[in-house]
């Protein structure tokens, strides 16, 4: 018995001893706290927007937005393809840089291009999501003559081919097929809309076999790709480690400048899904850089004394809002009125002050406020005015039954009363203050609404379904692409436009402004859109988010920026120790 | 007795059979065509739209890719014009493929991450069994402990203190110790969160095991607060009750002092109600805890389970549905054993 | 001496804690609370408790708000009506359902059940036609409903014919242990995770959902002690004079375990407070909206330093619990 006691004070001795020195960390790794597991860092998949940051560090696309100067850039293309038009096609014509090298030295080549396009259409391969987004592209042509020029063939034209068509991650064909035997299958063979049997092409099965098992899902270092880190542990659920190639090709280069900058000589991922185990850690100097902080912690720590020494703090006006949707569809918010009086209901500035200390923004609509030429600055801004509310479900013939509820009289001779859900993700705290708030305010004036929070596997579902009446959700926006057609015209209902909105006038609009090339043109279509918008009022864009990054003090250069992740971790420069 | 055991085992393999079947054709039967097509919903304003027959055609290559295409079972029933007909469906279903792979040890890949779902399953493994076991371990090594002082005259406020935490949830108790002890606002004396930073590699065992315990201080300490008062009471009361028994009195009057009495003689038979429901503890070490897991942000097997079903990553979560049931019904038997073998008088329906 | 009277004043106390929070709960929609339920004050996020009114608002957040600007207080009054709503008609459920099905698997066993051939060929055949028929007849409860009228009447001349009158037993014990295990088989929590991802959060769904999960615990009680009690020489004699197997178990049998039932059913209670306070601590179950002290605790990890999000609800919480074990204790004694 007493040595059994004596086993377990020793057990415990030994459990207490480095709680009174703590680890030392690699003083030349930057950590980064992540929210989450990327789950897969299998290229052809990207599931989310981590696994999209840590494949940025391991491979390269043609073309990459500079996030800072929100602009596209070339990255492994030498610059912005050239672009044709021929009949109902668009050609672009890229040109490889001529220092793009492999790991082993080889060029990267057109032939890599091709390869990967290969990979993005066979069957059997996880790439529905890549194979869909790229549709657009049909064919590649080579050149005889250069080996780094190639031409991709796109069906249609729309101003965004330009760089949609260099965004994804190009891959070696030297390490997944050595003896070249997909070169014999033709790209158009893959890209027809018909599904290719495997048993047809053994070679393509065999190929399919291989790249399966070298699963890159979980060991991308199967896949060397060009960029500037090699993965070198992955404890899952846990941290990712990258350590800096110590010969990157881009290291040859003349000037050293984003995106082909790579300062860190490792960056740690430490995942805590946890915002206040995150900031306990931040605080202890077990990460260096916390992304996203929430309001209260980020106003809280800017404050402390302790986080005034140790850290610095920047925000940055992103693209990413949070809007509310109606049901266009169904009874009590299918006319326009009844959905402009909901808006007023929506204290668009104490829920800014409330759910983000003020860190965010409103805007009139879909066009962020950045956008100085696009931006209709002609609409005012929404308020909170319940009595005006009032007057416009009048207007839209709600009569109110004393204190009670409202009800209008329908087209069959019955009455129809103002009852509303609102629906959101659970456990989201900035959706759930809203829908109180939204709650609370409704019902000042009469109009009984029901919160509910749903799984997000579920909320999906629902949506597309149209189960719902009002919806909260969050969209990200950016600087390139104005094409609206998935949230609102009426061909997408069903599939992503989920309030099921679609006049032939509005479907008219957004289809022009996808067309149109002229920056002028364009603006005028965008603003006469946001008038649209707000008469029709099918979504309502409630504000948006001010990305907000602590840091740890000595790390200079971190390039922050309103596109996500916010930040260019390649860029991070520890300031030399005083 | 290697008869009886046989026999018990032969009845446990159907049992887990059904319990496995039913909930594969449970998950089977719920829709999974958003949960495929979430990757085609783009979350940023302005790319471009897809029409409904893409978005078809890309379902149905997923399905095919994952096996979910084709009827589900043996047979089904068919909806046309004519009315409802029942259609045998052979082999070629998604329940023997499943099952034929499962019993060559091959449950599947996750929804999510693409990995083989016994890979996943034992990585969280390799987590959650030193966690649990050790907290398990180490609440019956302090019940012990702490009821053996009790009998030999401990402090009886111990009693009440160990009734006011288990008056606490788990997630009460762990809430609490994360704030008070990792915090750098109270007493910052060990990490929130994860298993640390260095790598497994070429670190001697020594200062792994120090890390471990480091980094797994605060959820074993709430396991282990969280366990130990049932086991304490119970154990302190079977101390007292072999204690008051003549055996013990003859012990005592051959001059034994009270601490000799209660581990040489009563400690021995007060064990054997414990040691028994210990067994059912097989199941609970695998299913790990989620509630500790979420909080501590911890790679275990609840979490898994908890995310699996929450995103429904169904062959994740048949997956660990199998192992926890078949670690129950090896539980049961163990049980059973050990019964037999504590008392032989105990003949249990062979 | 002295310990029986401390035993009672212990008692005294946790019945009026039990007492106080019944009463709160039941009232709070008329106590003079100065904030309504779930209302938002989003000029005091996370407020401390305590602090004097401010000057826009003459009323007072005694206990603080939390990050979501909802007074600690009227949380803590409406968290006790949702564990009055839920936890105790889920534990009076589960109880029941509990004591039902271990009392049959303990009183008859696998063997002392028997049903007549006729009932299993008839049983069988109903149910073989509901599924058939399962979706061509949608209002399926009434054809089952007729379908069981139908069986108790034509049974009776059926028995007539001797071989149907031969019957099979009906393991009621393997059937209740099975589904039992059944239900261990996967850990309470992730089911209960799995549950919620599949269906809305309603007070109903809850409810059915902590009952579902819960009556093995009980069940066990039961049928353990009704094995004890079923080897008891009275019950032979019982069974001795011609009473029905039904009988024995209602009249005579079930009276002896009523005290199992009755120290259960406020530690299923206690259980059943802790599992809703940690499914609303993980954001599941509850209809958004509902005040639960878990919810409250759960707004406490957004504010670590919230010490009054933790103090407050956790004290709540050990009280009923402690108070409900009080009550189990001195009956166990008494």
């Amino acid at each position: 018995m007493r040595r059994l006691i004596w086993g377990l004070s020793l057990y415990i001795l030994i459990g207490f001893l480095p709680a009174c020195n703590p680890q030392a960390s690699p003083s030349d790794a930057v950590r980064v706290r992540w929210v989450r597991d990327p789950e897969s860092l299998n290229p052809l998949i990207i599931p989310n927007d981590l696994a999209n940051q840590a494949i940025g560090l391991l491979y390269q696309n043609l073309l990459t937005v500079d996030n800072q100067k929100q602009v596209w850039v070339p990255w492994l293309a030498e610059k912005l393809p050239i672009v044709q038009h021929q009949d109902s096609l668009t050609l672009l014509t890229y040109r490889l840089r001529n220092a793009a090298k492999w790991d082993n030295g080889q060029p990267i080549v057109a032939q890599d291009v091709a390869f990967t396009l290969k990979l993005m259409n066979s069957p059997g391969l996880p790439n529905e999501a890549a194979r869909t987004r790229f549709s657009f592209i049909q064919d590649v042509r080579l050149d005889s003559a250069d080996a780094r020029q190639f031409t991709l063939v796109c069906r249609g034209r729309a101003p965004e081919y330009v760089h949609d068509s260099g965004d994804y991650p190009i891959l070696p064909e030297y390490v997944l097929d050595p003896k070249r035997q997909l070169r014999t299958i033709p790209l158009t063979v893959l890209t027809q809309p018909a599904l290719v049997s495997l048993s047809q092409y053994p070679v393509l099965a065999d190929f399919v076999r291989r790249y399966n098992a070298a699963n890159l899902d979980k060991s991308p270092m199967n896949l060397p790709g060009s960029g500037p880190y090699q993965l070198t542990a992955w404890r899952s659920g846990q941290a990712l480690t990258f350590r800096r190639k110590t010969n990157w090709w881009a290291d040859q280069l003349p000037v050293q400048q984003p995106p082909l900058l790579a300062v860190p000589k490792q960056i740690d991922f430490q995942i805590i899904p946890d915002n206040a185990t995150a900031l306990l850690a931040l605080r202890r100097g077990d990460i260096d850089v916390y992304p996203m902080v929430p309001a209260n912690e980020f106003d809280r720590l800017r404050t402390s004394e302790n986080g005034k020494q140790a850290l610095r703090f920047y925000t940055a006006d992103s693209y990413e809002m949070v809007l509310a949707g109606f049901n266009t569809s169904r009874a009590p918010l299918n006319d326009r009125l009844t959905r402009q009086a909901l808006n007023h209901l929506f204290n668009i500035p104490a829920l800014i002050k409330a759910t983000q200390n003020g860190m965010a923004y409103p805007s009139v609509g879909l066009i962020n406020p950045q956008e100085k030429a696009l931006y209709n600055d002609s609409l005012p801004l929404l308020t909170f005015a319940p009595q005006q509310a009032e007057v416009l479900l009048s207007q839209a013939g709600w009569a109110r039954q004393g204190a009670g509820g409202w009800t209008r009289p329908t087209a069959g001779g019955q009455t129809q009363a103002l009852e509303l859900s609102i629906t959101y993700r659970a456990g989201d705290a900035t959706f759930e203050t809203i829908a109180l708030q939204l709650r609370n305010a409704a019902a000042q004036i009469g109009i009984p609404i029901q919160l509910r929070p749903t799984e997000s596997t579920l909320l999906l579902s629902k949506l597309r379904a149209g189960d719902f009446d009002v919806y909260l959700r969050t969209l990200s926006g950016n600087p390139f692409a104005y094409d609206f057609s998935p949230i609102l015209h009426s061909a997408s209902i069903d599939i992503s436009n989920f309030t099921r909105f679609g006049t032939p006038t509005s479907d008219k609009l957004i289809k022009a402004i996808v067309r149109e090339e002229n920056p002028a043109r364009k603006a005028q279509l965008l603003r006469k859109f946001q008038v649209i918008m707000r008469t029709e009022s099918p979504i309502v864009v409630l504000f948006v988010y001010r990305y907000r990054l602590a840091a740890d003090r000595r790390l200079t250069n971190l390039r922050v920026s309103g596109l996500r992740p916010g930040y260019d971790v390649t860029t991070i420069e520890p300031l030399p120790e005083s | 007795m290697g008869r009886f055991l046989l026999y018990r085992l032969l009845r446990t393999i159907p049992a887990t059979w059904a319990i496995v079947s039913i909930v594969f054709l449970l998950s089977r039967t719920l829709p999974t065509d958003d949960l495929l097509g979430q990757a085609l919903i783009d979350k940023s304003v302005g790319s471009r739209s897809i029409t409904a027959a893409e978005r078809e055609a890309t379902l149905l290559r997923v399905q095919q890719r994952l096996g979910l295409a084709g009827p589900v079972f043996y047979f089904s029933r068919i909806h046309s014009t004519a009315g409802t007909v029942w259609q045998w469906n052979g082999t070629d279903n998604q329940y023997h493929r499943w099952l034929s792979n499962a019993v060559k040890g091959d449950l599947g890949q996750s929804y999510r991450s693409g990995q083989p779902v016994t890979a996943v399953l034992g990585e969280a493994l390799w987590f959650t069994l030193p966690l649990t076991t050790s907290a398990a371990l180490l609440a019956t090594l302090l019940s012990v402990i702490l009821a053996l002082w009790l009998v030999c005259g401990g402090p009886a406020f111990l009693l009440s203190i160990l009734y006011g935490i288990d008056a606490l949830p788990l997630f009460v108790v762990a809430l609490g110790l994360m704030l008070l002890l990792a915090n750098p606002d109270i007493i910052p004396l060990f990490p929130a969160y994860g298993m640390g930073q260095q790598t497994t590699e070429n670190t001697p065992w020594n200062v792994q095991i120090s890390s471990y315990l480091y980094y797994s201080a605060l959820p074993l300490a709430s396991l282990i607060l969280v366990k130990l008062p049932s086991l304490v009471v119970q154990l302190h009361d079977a101390l007292r009750h072999e204690l008051g028994a003549n055996y013990a009195n003859t012990a005592r009057a051959k001059g034994l002092s009270a601490y000799q009495v209660a581990t040489r003689h009563a400690l021995r038979n007060a064990m054997l109600p414990i040691i028994v429901l210990l067994t059912d503890l097989l199941p609970a070490l695998v299913a790990g805890a989620v509630v500790v897991e979420v909080i501590f942000a911890l790679p275990g097997m609840g979490r898994l389970l908890a995310d699996a079903a929450a995103a429904h990553d169904f062959p994740v979560l048949v997956g660990g549905v199998l192992l926890v049931a078949m670690m129950r019904l090896l539980g049961l038997v163990v049980a059973d054993m050990l019964y037999f073998l504590t008392d032989p008088r105990i003949r249990l329906q062979a | 001496m002295r310990l029986h009277k401390k035993g009672s004043t212990l008692q005294m106390i946790a019945i009026g804690w039990l007492l106080l929070v019944a009463s709160v709960g039941l009232l709070a929609p008329w106590l003079p609370l100065p904030f309504p339920p779930d209302s938002v004050d989003l000029n005091n996020i996370a407020q401390s408790p305590f602090l004097p009114p401010s000057d826009v608002k003459p009323s007072r957040h005694w206990l603080g708000t939390d990050g979501y600007g909802r007074d600690v207080l009227t949380a803590l009054v409406y968290g006790a009506r949702t564990a009055l709503l839920v936890s105790l008609p889920a534990a009076f459920a589960a109880t029941v359902l509990g004591t039902f099905l271990g009392s049959t698997a303990g009183f008859w066993g696998n063997s002392g059940f028997h049903i007549p051939i006729v009932y299993w060929l008839i049983t069988s055949l109903l149910f073989l036609g509901a599924v058939g028929l399962a979706s061509d007849f949608p209002p399926l409860w009434w054809t089952l409903l007729l379908g069981l009228v139908a069986v108790t009447v034509i049974s009776k001349p059926l028995m007539r014919i001797p071989m149907l009158r031969l019957s099979w037993p009906l393991p009621i014990d393997r059937l209740v242990l099975g589904a039992a295990s059944l239900l261990a088989s996967v850990p309470r929590l992730v089911l209960i995770l799995a549950l919620a991802a599949v269906q809305d959060s309603s007070l109903i769904g809850l409810f059915l959902l902590l009952t579902f999960t819960y009556w093995p615990e009980p069940a066990h009680l039961v049928r353990a002690e009704l094995l004890r009690v079923r080897a008891l020489p009275y019950i032979e004699s019982a069974r001795a004079i011609g009473l029905s197997g039904g009988q024995i178990l209602w009249r005579h049998a079930l009276p002896n375990a009523w005290r199992t039932v009755r120290t259960a059913f406020p530690l299923s209670l206690s259980d059943l407070i802790g599992l809703e306070t940690t499914l609303s601590f993980l954001g599941v179950g509850l209809p958004s909206g509902m005040p639960s002290w878990g919810r409250t605790l759960a707004a406490a990890r957004l504010d670590p330093t919230a010490w009054w999000l933790i103090i407050f609800p956790a004290l709540a919480l050990a009280g009923t619990t402690l108070a409900l074990r009080q009550l189990t204790a001195n009956r166990i004694t008494a």
